[in-house]
């Protein structure tokens, strides 16, 4: 392959979504080529010289609740059932009767634990979401109020240019009619004249 | 179990409003970043931000999920930046300047020196002015692989070109934030192939 071809496989590699085949031609042509070689270090660097653009704090992406509240779930249903397991096995020796009605308790007592591990998930969210939440719904009144403004703004807009363009459109077919009236008047008074000059001459005769 | 996106989706299709203020608190910063990255100052990006949701939130009753939410949301995201982008009147990036004092911080070291923070910071400000420097169609591939994370199959259907399009980009882009790094002789310098094609 050559240095055009090949740099389809450098992004791939260099972004880690190259499969085995795609590796294997990339290092067999840069074996070949140190001008390829090097240009995959060269981007490698820039990468990290990229990654220092931070963004402003409030900005960042924060982490999920959920997602740092998640191993401390897991933490403690594990730790749970591993109580469960030893109490079992502690009582096995004091018969079958009352193996089975501590399984029982144990038994209704993990359900309620599960219930308790539950209940936060289905909660409404805490007060850092409710406050998104109410400042969501919040910019969307807000949108939708400006929203609003910009119609009427641009249907009073509209309105008015409607009205000016009429004004302007009579106002040309009135000074059409009175130029007409014009020459028509004029037209009316040279015909008189003639008419005049004419009757004068006949009777002359 | 946290809902997927999708299930979010389709529990908002059947009248649950509320699965949306999970969407968006879900996603809402990932996006702000985003469209920071691509537009600048962050009154900018958080006004942009509040647009894109508003549009996703109209969108989303009739949204069919033939492509993923993320990648939808990440669209619009896209579209409304184009479009403020368009409306500075022919300015395709913004300077500097714009990005300059926003806030940021510098990246946390171990025991670093004064110079190191004043050095670190001076990187930040020096790659948001090289990306920013960018045309918009690499600018928009390089934050949505370097800063997004999303694959070149999630990029391509972001922004609704070929897988092969989205690679030379951000090719393109790359190669030239090296050599625009380089030049302020922020890297060691490597030989730039001539070709680009």
């Amino acid at each position: 392959m050559d240095c055009e071809a090949i740099r389809e496989l450098m992004m791939d590699v260099l972004y880690g979504e190259a499969d085995a085949t795609a590796t294997r031609l990339l290092e067999e042509h840069h074996a070949r080529c140190r001008v390829c070689r090097d240009e995959l270090d060269a981007l490698k660097r820039l990468r990290r010289d990229l990654a220092r653009w931070s963004l402003p704090e409030e900005v960042r992406p924060r982490s999920r609740v959920a997602g740092r509240a998640l191993p401390f779930l897991a933490l403690a249903a594990s730790l749970l059932l591993a109580v469960g397991g030893v109490a079992e096995f502690a009582v096995f020796r004091e018969g079958e009767r009352e193996l089975r009605e501590l399984m029982a308790a144990q038994g209704v007592q993990h359900e309620q634990d599960i219930q308790a591990l539950r209940a936060p998930l289905t909660r409404p969210a805490n007060r850092d979401d409710e406050a998104l939440l109410a400042a969501m719904r919040q910019m969307l009144k807000q949108s939708e109020a400006r929203q609003a403004v910009l119609l009427n703004a641009s249907l009073a807009d509209l309105s008015e240019r409607t009205e000016a363009q009429r004004r302007y459109d009579l106002a040309r077919v009135g000074a059409g009619l009175a130029y007409l009236e014009g020459k028509t008047g004029m037209q009316v008074a040279r015909t008189t004249e003639l008419m005049g000059h004419v009757l004068q001459a006949s009777q002359k005769r | 179990m946290w809902p997927t996106d999708e299930e979010l989706v389709a529990a908002f299709q059947r009248g649950e409003t509320s699965a949306f203020d999970t969407l968006v608190g879900r996603w809402d910063r990932k996006i702000q970043g985003a469209i920071y990255r691509m537009v600048g100052p962050t009154e900018d990006a958080r006004d942009l931000c509040q647009e894109a949701f508003l549009k996703a939130y109209r969108g989303l009753r009739t949204f069919r999920q033939d492509a993923r939410f993320s990648s939808w949301l990440y669209q619009i995201a896209v579209n409304v930046c184009r479009d403020r982008l368009r409306r500075r009147r022919g300015r395709t990036h913004v300077s500097l300047d714009e990005l300059g004092e926003t806030g940021e911080s510098p990246p946390v070291a171990v025991g670093p020196s004064a110079l190191d923070l004043v050095e670190a910071r001076d990187l930040s400000r020096t790659v948001a002015g090289a990306v920013a420097a960018l045309p918009e169609e690499q600018r928009e591939v390089i934050v949505l692989k370097e800063y997004e994370g999303l694959t070149f199959l999630e990029i391509a259907e972001v922004l609704g070109i070929p897988v092969s399009t989205v690679k030379t980009r951000l090719y393109r882009g790359l190669t030239q934030l090296r050599q625009r790094l380089e030049g302020q002789g922020i890297r060691s310098r490597a030989p730039v192939p001539v070709s680009m094609s």
